[in-house]
């Protein structure tokens, strides 16, 4: 530190090393521990019950369930995700998610009760408000959230009452029949065997991921949630930011509205209620940092298959829907241990190292 | 800082109370008021002691949710654990056929109840994880043991002793229609817990150590506070007030389901938030919880009298959630605009 005019270049070295090193601590590291992670429990899961009972579970019906119930678990994971990763949370999503299938199907349904074909040629229409429903409570969950300044897991909690509550109203409690046949029709297609319902998972996956990792909005919202500060100096204009993700989010939820009627033509106000709870788990088990800044499109999409597929295969070798509820919550808690108990160990090892690349640069 | 406006009978801060409780119980009277206006049928005994029996349940798991909440975390899992102690002891002594009394089977609830919660909080405060994620685990955990290894079937008689307090009323007041208002046993045990929770909170070291651990649990710990053992009894207790809430459960509904509380988890904790605890911890009272647990009694139980259609009680209680800590934010908006260039440093500090 005395001679500061000769260390000039070798400063840069260090601290690029340096930057390199933490970034690949905290940044790539954790969100790709998370990855692989749960890569080898699919992989693992995969393997133990093919093993097990290899004629039921690779029977391509059971393999084709797992593609068909993973898409409306797996979208709302990565709306989840998307929450977490700004450092809140987004207790709405499955009620936004009903609010939208409700707006489809009540919609379409009178009008088809008036003239059939109008009703099958404005689908396209239809199911764009139900997407704009889901933005609309993204709009509202994004306000009280970023402008009101009320916290994310509050916030969420009451519009949840209030999204649910309108669609008892609106349903009067009932299931609703009658969703667009297109969207049903949807569902029993498949291209090589595999349910279009789940390529259209992939290809929401793949745009998520898009926009996080490439669009300006989506580093922003990154950059938000591992430093809000550090983002407020940066420029960022956090508030538009942290509302937009909600935006976002709602989206997702409408996205996942249009999956829930893809796979079940009806409708009501209280489907997928332990939804909640369930994709909370899927987005933490996927790497996602619920105190944010970390989180990949890609570790939630597999925490998604991994999960299902331990439910199929409880199935197959004949355990219990509680004996899973088991496994999760066991899988949740070691996977959390797991993590921290690492991250200490990365913690004590962080000063050891750098004093190292001090005592090489030193030397040199 | 302080906008206080005086009122001739002291000043509006004091009104309000450290946590909003006046504005919550202004609250309750206007409801009362309106929904009594508009159906005079409302303001009898009848309504009274049925909102009353209907809040017994609910407040026995806020005051537990309190408590951890004021400690600065959160617990889904307490309709686990209370289902879980509940139903287990219920179904023990069945087959056993032992009937210890409503005391005994409550002592019994508890001991589960105590397990479940120091398990929480062992794997909370010894790993640091982060409370809402843990308890959503051991919430899978707890109601997936119950189901597979203990039982999964409804228990339509439980234990006699439970049977006759079930019948039994504390106060019966016959009107002239000849319709009766019943006040139930049950809600000594809910009232005398409520104001035991309030002293334990405000004149015990326990209770004062978890307001500190809510309000900043590094300073807490700097303190002298043993923050991890206090962390860990947090857990217990409400896993405690859990398993009584479950055995009252079990009692007023004269059944045992294993299916039955959970899910209704984020409901109580509405209750709560609305009764002024604040999730980042340190602050919340007894009172306070009471009132929002009773406000949203009266909402979920009457406003149908009013000529709300029971359809909107759900909207309501979102609303009310949604506009009273909307207003709590934005009055700690205001008082950190006041102060906004401290804040600003040690947030710098912080980070």
């Amino acid at each position: 530190m005395k001679d500061k005019r000769n260390i000039a270049n070798p400063m840069k070295t260090v601290n690029n090393q340096a930057d390199s090193l933490v970034r690949g601590l905290i940044g790539r590291g954790k969100s790709n521990q998370g990855t692989a992670r749960m890569l080898l429990i699919l992989l693992a899961a995969f393997a133990f019950f093919t093993f097990l009972e290899p004629e039921i579970f690779l029977n391509p019906v059971n393999l084709s369930n797992i593609m068909i119930a993973s898409p409306e678990i797996g979208v709302l994971s990565i709306a989840m995700m998307l929450a977490m990763l700004t450092g809140g949370i987004d207790l709405s999503i499955v009620a936004i998610a009903n609010l939208s299938a409700i707006t489809i199907t009540t919609i379409y349904s009178e009008l088809a009760a008036v003239e059939q074909e109008q009703a099958t040629s404005l689908v396209l229409i239809i199911i764009i408000l139900g997407l704009l429903v889901g933005v609309g409570a993204g709009l509202l969950n994004g306000f009280l959230i970023s402008y009101v300044g009320i916290a994310p897991i509050l916030a969420t909690l009451g519009t949840m009452q209030i999204f649910n509550g309108i669609a008892i109203v609106w349903t009067g409690g009932k299931t609703l029949y009658g969703a667009p046949e297109q969207l049903s029709a949807m569902g029993k297609i498949g291209v090589l065997n595999v349910p279009v319902l789940f390529i259209a998972f992939v290809a929401i996956a793949i745009a998520v991921a898009t926009f996080l990792n490439k669009s300006s909005l989506g580093r922003k919202t990154q950059l938000l949630g591992t430093n809000s500060v550090a983002a407020t100096y940066s420029g960022i204009n956090t508030k538009l930011v942290l509302m937009m993700t909600y935006v976002i989010t709602g989206l997702l939820g409408g996205v996942a509205g249009i999956l829930f009627l893809v796979r079940n033509p009806t409708s009501s106000a209280d489907y997928g209620s332990s939804y909640v709870l369930l994709v909370i788990v899927v987005a933490v088990l996927g790497g996602t940092n619920p105190n944010g800044g970390f989180a990949t499109v890609a570790g939630v999409v597999l925490a998604t298959l991994a999960l299902q597929t331990l439910a199929s295969g409880f199935i197959a070798i004949r355990l219990s829907a509680y004996e899973y509820a088991i496994a999760q919550g066991s899988i949740l808690i070691l996977v959390m241990i797991l993590d921290q108990l690492s991250t200490i160990r990365k913690r004590k090892k962080l000063p050891q190292k750098s004093l190292k690349v001090k005592t090489k640069e030193a030397a040199s | 800082m302080r906008n206080s406006i005086k009122l001739p009978f002291g000043s509006w801060s004091r009104l309000r109370g450290h946590n909003n409780e006046g504005i919550l119980a202004l609250v309750l009277f206007a409801l009362v008021g309106t929904i009594s206006y508009l159906n005079p049928v409302f303001f009898s005994f009848s309504t009274l002691f049925s909102t009353m029996r209907g809040s017994i349940v609910p407040l026995i798991f806020a005051l537990g949710v309190l408590i951890v909440i004021i400690s600065g975390g959160i617990d889904v899992s307490f309709a686990a654990i209370a289902i879980f102690s509940a139903y287990t002891t219920v179904k023990f002594l069945n087959d056993g056929a032992i009937d210890p009394g409503l005391l005994g089977i409550t002592l019994i609830a508890v001991l589960f109840g105590l397990v479940l919660g120091f398990f929480n909080g062992l794997v909370i405060s010894l790993f640091k994880l982060p409370t809402l994620i843990v308890t959503l685990g051991t919430q899978s955990l707890f109601k997936g043991i119950l189901l597979a290894y203990i039982g999964s079937r409804y228990i339509a008689n439980p234990p006699l002793s439970l049977d006759e307090v079930a019948k039994t009323n504390l106060v019966t007041i016959i009107g002239e229609d000849g319709r009766g208002a019943y006040l139930h046993v049950l809600v000594i045990p809910a009232i005398v817990l409520a104001l035991l929770i309030a002293w334990m909170l405000k004149r015990t070291m326990f209770g004062r150590a978890v307001y500190a651990i809510g309000g900043d649990s590094e300073a807490a710990r700097r303190a002298g506070f043993p923050v991890v053992r206090v962390q860990i009894f947090v857990y217990g207790l409400a896993g405690a007030l859990a398993a009584i809430a479950g055995v009252m459960h079990v009692t007023l509904g004269r059944n045992a389901n294993p299916q039955d509380l959970v899910g209704n988890e984020l409901d109580v904790i509405a209750a709560v938030v609305l009764g002024g605890a604040s999730v980042f911890g340190g602050r919340g009272s007894v009172l306070g919880t009471t009132l929002g647990v009773l406000i949203i009694q009266v909402i979920n139980n009457s406003l149908i009298l009013a000529g709300v259609p029971t359809a909107w009680q759900r909207a309501a209680v979102g609303i009310l959630l949604i506009v009273g800590v909307g207003i709590q934010a934005l009055s700690a908006k205001r008082k950190t605009h006041s102060r906004s260039t401290s804040s600003i440093a040690s947030k710098v500090l912080e980070d």
